[in-house]
Order: structure tokens, then sequence, then C-alpha cells
């Protein structure tokens, strides 16, 4: 337990006040755009984006969703008008978390879909999150196409008599849940009688993970369970912001509790002890238990701990690194037809299910296998090997980021480096990533070691080297 | 002539062409400057019946939203009860998506200040400052405002309409009453009005869903359906609203459209009758307005065209004006809110009616006859400025010339008006004469001499 607070402690960097100075923030990735509301998300920006989607879509059915940030009406009417503007009629699911707007795609036949939603980052933030027709993060050729049309500027301007229509489709959701019904063994879960903490952040989970316990037969304990976008603490789930549901889960005898970001693609747990997890833990949680009886290519990213790696080497199972983000895991697990997807984040996608990360699936999961097993949460987590590991953020202004992080290579000269997304060093004892945000100007520095001072000291050298360079 | 743009920015609002000029982003970035304009608050939104209306309301709150402001979205609503709604509920303004009568394929957006008035010129000019200028005040998402809806707009003002006409008076007439919405916002409101006034009603085109079954402008020639209905349903009147009912054509008992210059006509007559008192109009209504006054006592004080120019004046004026408005069936009636209003012109005419006892044929037969004819000619608005310039000088020393919007000239027996219209690239012509024969002559006249100018233009 002990490592596992020391790693919360130690990850402290949120972004310092000088981050908004003068530099306007504006993350544009292949799947979507991100920045803070009311210096880089405009209306305008908001709908030169919606409308360039739409043009790409071609005038076809579009879902929109967004979480519950009080900023999110706006974006939600900006992107409604342009959508409409070049013909694409809108399935508007209201407050939805961005999985199930993945996997309604298909079955209400819409040929993509925008999520407004900024998952982990803080109430300044929002961002669009563009969906394919199979439901997935665009990947980078979509993205580029998406990008050329809104750099071109030229969108899709159809007549009154062509342009699209607004259906409300909240109640489509139940579909989703149907399919979860049947992806799970929702009788055995509830067979066992489980209480289950969830704080849900105020985000858009809030609205569905009383489906959830009615679906699995869990007595749920909700905190921050009203939908409104009021954050109490970062929506971002690992330790620093579990302390509402570590002060309870004992008290209330519950057998685990769940953290959410805001639009439920993120997860992590609080075991029944109340020891609080980070985040790393829940995907190699979830390949632990499913690995056993489906072998398969597993998928993550460069960032994530190596007990993903120790678990599939365990269940003798190919593990594949990618680049950080969803849309990269997601459409490498797609490429291998791999068996699952996951990132040290938070985020886990079953192949067999839908290729998104997905928080609801991810809770099922988890306390399917607590079922099934007849373990405590505590006792499968023993089963995992534990790494110790430390998570940095540096700000540095956007213009020279990737310049600096191409600086750090001199720090590991004469080391093997992976270059595929910042520089990762590897040895026996454990690996370092440099790599800039992808959702703001921070360079993460993130260091897992098997032992403890090892991990802290490595990190301090590069981050020292680092500050050097920015000054 | 080279290539009109269809953006039409004047004191009458924004309007475009869905699908060319007018865009969710020139949408939202004008919402924006009037949000910044208006420095926050609730402001009510709201549209016609127009299909392309719900994409640039979307447009409009999210553009309200970003600058702070609290749009209170009230759906589909007349805009007489949408500017009553503005002032009554004390929000900070209004933005009505509409394009009046403009035909199906434009919309646009009317700004509306916190006194339930279009913006004056000035306001006007102060907003559209701040569009040009581009710097709007965004606010950070901690101070935005959630969006509310208002489910009953119409509510405030149908009260008002109620407590101000004499209810009973007509409820003891049982008016059979044939009206047709245009399939525009007017069928949010006219049925619960014409019921509580309890009048026996026949709805044509009453489902506001945008498909204008016809031309949106109350012409006569617009409304053969209406006609046919008063005479095969046998009803007292028969009425025809434009698609944001600000504006009311009506017609007789025997099928007969009055022309829509009558309505104001009527109501004049009627209003004066109980208390005289100023009369406020545009340039181009009839000069039927001047005899009625005469009658009366009353003088007419004439604006240029434009509906906020008429309100402006009314309200500069003491004594207060009786009643205001414009020959295209625009009735104002000051004392219950200074806009048109054509379910405050359904009530005058039927409390005429109840009042004097008289049928409407009778009614239409007691107002000085003059014979209007309005046509068009496709023109922007600096054509048409080449074009009165020229015009002016075939009509010096023929009469009364008037060049404070276009070119009016009163002449012995008739005038004519040449205009830039304020909301479409199209330049109107205009004549009035005692006789059909002789404004027909004189509009054959202007006609000619246009055409023979255009070369020049």
């Amino acid at each position: 337990m002990k490592w596992t607070s020391a790693a919360c402690d130690i990850y402290s960097g949120s972004a310092p006040p000088s981050v908004s100075k003068g530099m306007k923030l504006l993350k544009i990735g292949i799947s979507g755009v991100r920045g803070i509301v009311g210096e880089s998300i405009t209306p305008r920006l908001v709908m030169d984006f919606a409308a360039a989607f739409g043009t790409y879509i071609n005038s076809k059915p579009v879902l929109l969703a967004r979480d519950t940030r009080i900023s999110g009406p706006m974006l939600q009417a900006a992107c409604t008008a342009a959508l409409l503007s070049t013909g694409c009629a809108v399935l508007d699911l209201g407050v939805c978390p961005t999985p199930i707007l993945q996997l309604l795609v298909k079955p209400l036949m819409a040929m993509g879909g925008i999520s407004i939603t900024a998952g982990h980052n803080d109430i300044k933030w929002n961002a669009l999150t563009f969906i394919s027709r199979d439901g997935t993060y665009l990947n980078s050729f979509q993205g580029a196409e998406v990008l050329d049309i809104y750099h071109l500027g030229k969108f899709k301007k159809v007549a009154t008599d062509r342009l699209g229509r607004v259906k409300a489709a909240e109640k489509a959701a139940d579909a989703y849940f149907e399919k979860l019904g049947a992806f799970i063994n929702a009788e055995a879960v509830a067979e066992a009688r489980f209480k289950v903490v969830i704080d849900a952040c105020n985000g858009a989970g809030a609205k569905f993970i009383g489906r959830l316990a009615g679906l699995l037969g869990f007595e749920l304990i909700p905190i921050n369970h009203e939908p409104n976008g009021f954050f109490p603490h970062d929506p971002e789930p690992r330790p620093r912001n579990a302390q509402q549901v570590v002060s309870i889960i004992k008290a209330v005898g519950a057998d685990v509790g769940f953290l959410l970001n805001s639009d439920v693609s993120r997860v992590s747990i609080v075991t029944e002890t109340g020891e609080s997890l980070s985040e790393e833990f829940t995907f190699p949680l979830v390949a632990h238990d499913l690995l056993e009886d489906d072998c398969g290519s597993v998928v993550t990213n460069l960032s994530t701990s190596r007990m993903i790696e120790d678990v599939a080497r365990s269940r003798n199972c190919p593990l594949i690194r990618t680049k950080v983000g969803q849309s990269y895991a997601i459409q490498t697990l797609l490429q291998e037809n791999g068996i699952m997807a996951g990132e040290g984040s938070g985020g886990v996608a079953l192949a067999k299910f839908q290729p998104a990360f997905d928080g609801f699936l991810t809770m099922a999961v988890i306390l399917e296998a607590m079922a099934r097993r007849g373990k405590k949460i505590s006792q499968l987590v023993k089963e995992l090997p534990r790494y110790h590991i430390v998570k940095e953020k540096i700000y540095c202004p956007p213009t020279k980021i990737h310049s600096v992080v191409n600086e750090v290579k001199k720090f590991f000269r004469g080391h093997e480096m992976d270059t595929s997304d910042g520089i990762r060093v590897e040895d026996k004892q454990g690996w370092v990533l440099v790599r800039t945000s992808g959702t703001e100007p921070m360079i993460r520095v993130i260091v897992e070691d098997s032992a403890k001072d090892r991990a802290r000291q490595r990190a301090d050298e590069v981050i020292h080297f680092i500050n050097l360079i920015i000054k | 002539m080279k290539k009109i743009s269809s953006l039409k920015i004047s004191i009458s609002g924004v309007r475009g062409i869905i699908g060319e000029s007018l865009t969710p982003q020139l949408a939202a970035a004008f919402a924006q400057a009037f949000g910044t304009y208006i420095g926050g608050g609730p402001v009510i939104v709201g549209q016609d019946a127009r299909p392309s209306g719900t994409m640039l309301k979307q447009a409009v709150i999210s553009g309200l939203l970003a600058v702070g402001c609290q749009p209170v979205d009230v759906g589909i609503c007349p805009i007489p009860s949408f500017l009553f709604l503005t002032k009554e509920s004390k929000s900070s303004g209004g933005i009505a998506v509409t394009a009046s009568h403009n035909p199906k394929e434009w919309n646009g957006m009317k700004f509306i200040s916190r006194d339930g008035l279009y913006l004056t010129p000035h306001q006007t000019e102060e907003f559209l400052d701040i569009y040009h200028q581009g710097e709007f005040y965004f606010v950070e998402p901690e101070r935005y405002k959630g969006l509310k809806t208002e489910s009953n707009p119409a509510g405030p003002h149908l009260k008002k309409l109620l407590s101000y006409f004499d209810v009973d008076r007509i409820r003891g007439k049982k008016f059979k009453v044939a009206v047709d919405c245009s399939n525009g916002a007017g069928a949010v409101l006219a049925p619960r009005l014409l019921e509580a006034l309890g009048c026996e009603p026949i709805f044509i085109h009453c489902l506001p869903d945008g498909a204008f079954a016809h031309d949106p402008e109350p012409l006569p020639e617009n409304i053969v359906e209406i006609c046919r209905t008063v005479r095969e349903g046998k009803a007292d009147v028969g009425f025809v609203q434009d698609a944001d009912a600000d504006r009311l054509a009506v017609v007789s008992e025997k099928g007969e459209p009055l022309g829509e210059e009558s309505t104001l006509a009527l109501a004049a007559q009627y209003v004066l009758g109980k208390t005289p008192g100023p009369v406020v109009c545009n340039l181009s209504t009839t000069q039927a307005i001047d005899d009625i006054a005469g009658r009366f006592g009353a003088t007419v004080v004439r604006t240029k065209i434009g509906e906020i120019n008429v309100v402006e004046r009314i309200l500069a004026m003491e004594p207060r004006p009786v009643i205001g408005g414009e020959g295209n069936g625009g009735v104002i009636l000051p004392d219950i809110h200074p806009c048109r209003d054509s379910f405050a012109a359904m009530c005058v005419i039927l409390e005429y009616m109840a009042a004097s006892g008289k049928r409407v044929s009778a009614l239409q037969k007691s107002l000085p006859q003059y014979f209007m004819i309005k046509e068009k000619v496709s023109g922007s608005a600096e054509q048409a400025y080449r074009l009165i310039n020229l015009l002016k000088k075939n009509y010096e020393g023929k009469g009364r010339i008037e060049l404070s919007d276009g070119l009016k000239v009163r002449m012995n027996d008739h005038w004519i008006h040449v205009r830039p219209s304020n909301t479409e690239p199209i330049i109107r012509v205009i004549a009035e004469a005692k006789s059909r024969e002789k404004a027909k002559a004189a509009i054959r006249t202007l006609k000619r001499e246009i055409s023979a100018l255009q070369r020049k233009i």
C-alpha cells in the first residue's frame, strides 16, 4: 500500500499559473480539439471544427453528446448549428458518456459522432472528440482529412430544404445497457450482493451509474452524484482525487470503490481496505482476470506500467506498445486483431465488447472477476506485481516543447532510445519516458522502477536536466 | 447588373440566405456582439416557423452563452408576444430568429432591447461597432449561465390583450372568424386568443412548421384560399397573419380581401373615434390615414420606412400617439406595446365590428377610397440610390418632393414612392391614387422611366 500513496504524493504537478499567461492554449489532435473555454474554445472555433467534421461526414446523421461541464451547452449549441448547416442530422444524446455514444453509432445508423468532453481536465477546459462511423476515435488518416477541411475553411453549406434536423435520442442509451447486460454475467455479480462506492465527480457518469447498479444488482453508494458540472475535485481518476471515497469506504463496508473521469472513459479503484490504487492498476487487474481464459494480443502505450508486461507474459500473451492516446491504442488493437487495449491512465477496451475505452465495462468486468473468483478486490490486487512509478509534469511553452524534448536525448546518450512517442529508455530495473502531453503544454516525465528510491532519483535527475534546457 | 449579395445588415437586423450568406458562424458572431453590447443577463431567444430556425437559434444560443448571457429559449413565438415578453420578464434583451416576410430560403435575426423594442438606429450603430471590431466579451466557464426554456412565451401578451379590449362585447357577438396563420408563429397564439374572445374559428395553414403554404407576404394575391374559406364557411371576417405575426390582412364577409392598406385605416378609424390623438405612420402608408385623421381633427406624422422609425417617433411624441403603424398591415397600439401586433389588430377590428354592429364590407366602404399599387424591381441599395438621383429630375416642379427615404412625390391626385428595401436587394416602387386607373397609369409611367434609366445605373 505504501508505494501507491507515495506515488500519488509524488504526482504533484498541476498546471502552474503561468500556463495561460499570454499564450492561448489550443491542442489539436488527430481525433479532436481541446482548449480553454473563452480563450481558445469559442463558438466560432467549435463551429468551424464541427462544420469541418460535418463536411467530412457529408450530410449524414451524427451523434452528439456532452459531459456535464458548465460550458457544455455552449459547445453543444455550436456543434448542433454547424452540423445542421452542413446537412447532417443531429441525434442528440444530451448528457452522455463517450463510450455510450461510441457504442450507439452503429445501432443508430449514424456516420459518426462528436463527444463534447475534456475527460480528466479541469472545469476551464472543454474539447470535441470526433468519433468515426465504426464508433472509434478518428484514426490519423481520418483526423488529417477533417483537419484539412478545417484549414481550408470550405465547409459544406446546404440550402434551407436540405438542412439537417435535430432528433432527441436520449432513450437510445438503453441499447448500451442491454448489450452490457448480455456481455457480463450479471446474475453472478448480483448474487455477490456487492456494495460499491462510485465517485462520478458530478460528471456524465452520474446520470448512468444507477442503471449500471440496477443491471448488475449491486448496492450503489454514490458520491458527487449530481450531473451538474461542478467538479468537487479534478475529474481525473487517481489517488490524489480519491480522498472522499477512501474516507467512507470502510465505514460503509463497501466491497470496492471506483472513481470516474467526466466522460467515463477512465476508472481508478479504491479497495475495501481503503487503499487508493494508482490508476495504473486498472488495466492489469482486468487483464489478469480475462487473459486466463482467453489469450490474445494486448495493446498498451509507451507510458504504461510494466505491470501489464508481467501480466501478459504470465498468461503467454503478446504485448504491443503504441504511442500515447486512445486512437493509437484502439487502431493497433483492431489492426493486430488483439484482445484488449488499455492505458496506465485507467482506460480499458475489450475488443469483444467495443473498440473504445469504456469505464462502465471496466467496472462491470472487475465486479465480475470479484464475484467469479470469490475474492476481495485487495486480494486480486495482491496477485499483481508491484512497481514504483513516478509521474511528473513540467510546464513548457508550447512553441518550444518539442525541441526541449528532443534535447533530452543528450541526457540519455549511449542508451538505446525508443522515440516513437517522446523518448523512452528501458533497462532491467525499469524505464524512463519523457514526452509532450497530448492535451496540455506540459512535458511529462514518467519513471518506473522496481526500487522506490531509484525511481524518485531518476525522475529528479531528468527533471533537473529539462529545467536547465527550458531556462 | 452585377451579382447582388444576399446578406443584408440594416436597422431591421440581419438577413441572409441559408446555405449562402447566413451561416451559423455569422449568427454566433452577431449574438456575441449583442451579448457584449447588453453586458450579460437573460436574453429571450425565439424563432419563427422557418425550418432553418433551429439551426440559427442554436448558433445564437452558443454565442450568447459564450459571452455570459443566459439565453431563454421560447421556441416558436409570434414577434409581438416576443417583444412583450422581453419587457415584461425584465430581460436584458432578445434575439428573434426570423426573416419576417422574406421568402423561405431566407432567415435572419432581429435584436431587441430591454424595453422590448427593436434596437434604435443609434443602438444598432453601437452594436454593429462591437460586431465589426470583433472583440467579444468571452467569459470563463465558471461564469457561464445555464440555458433556460419558457414554454408559454405568449402568455403575458395574451393576458394584456384580454385586459385591454372589451372582451365581453366581442364574446357577445360569437363571431365566426377564418384565420390563415401562413403556417407561421401566429399559430401559437391565434387559437387561444380567438377562443378567449368567444369566436368560432376556422383555421387554415395553422401548423407552425414553416412550410409556408403561400408566399409569406400577406398580399391579396396570396390570400385566395382564405377568401374561399370565408365564403364557404360563411365567416364574419377573415384574417391572414404573416409568418412572424406582426402584420395582418383582412378579408370581408363576402370573401373579398380589403387590401393590406385597409388594416391600419380600419383600426385608425375605430381608435380615433374612441380616443382622438396623433397618428404616426411611414411615408409609404396610404393617404387614407390623413383623411381619417382629418375627420377627427388629429395630426399625422410620417417617418422613414422601418418599424423602429415609427416606434421611435411614437415614443418621442407628447401627447402620446393613440395609434401608429404601417400600410403593410402593421398596426401599433402604443398602450399595449409599441410594436406591430397582428393580434391587437384582430382585436381592434373585432371590437369595431361588435361596437358598430356593421359588417366588414360596410366598414370598408366607410373608409376613404384609395388604390395603391406596390411593385418591386431588383436592384441593390447602391443602384437604388443612383436611380433616385436621376429619377428626381423627372419630377422637379410636378409635386412635393420628399427625400427622407428614397423619393416620394405627392402630386395633385396621386403620389409615388421609390426606395431601396431594407431587407432584400430590391427597389420598391409604389403609387397611390383615388382611382385604380390613375394608380395603374402612374406606376406604368414610373416603371417606364425606371427602365429608361436602368442602363445608366
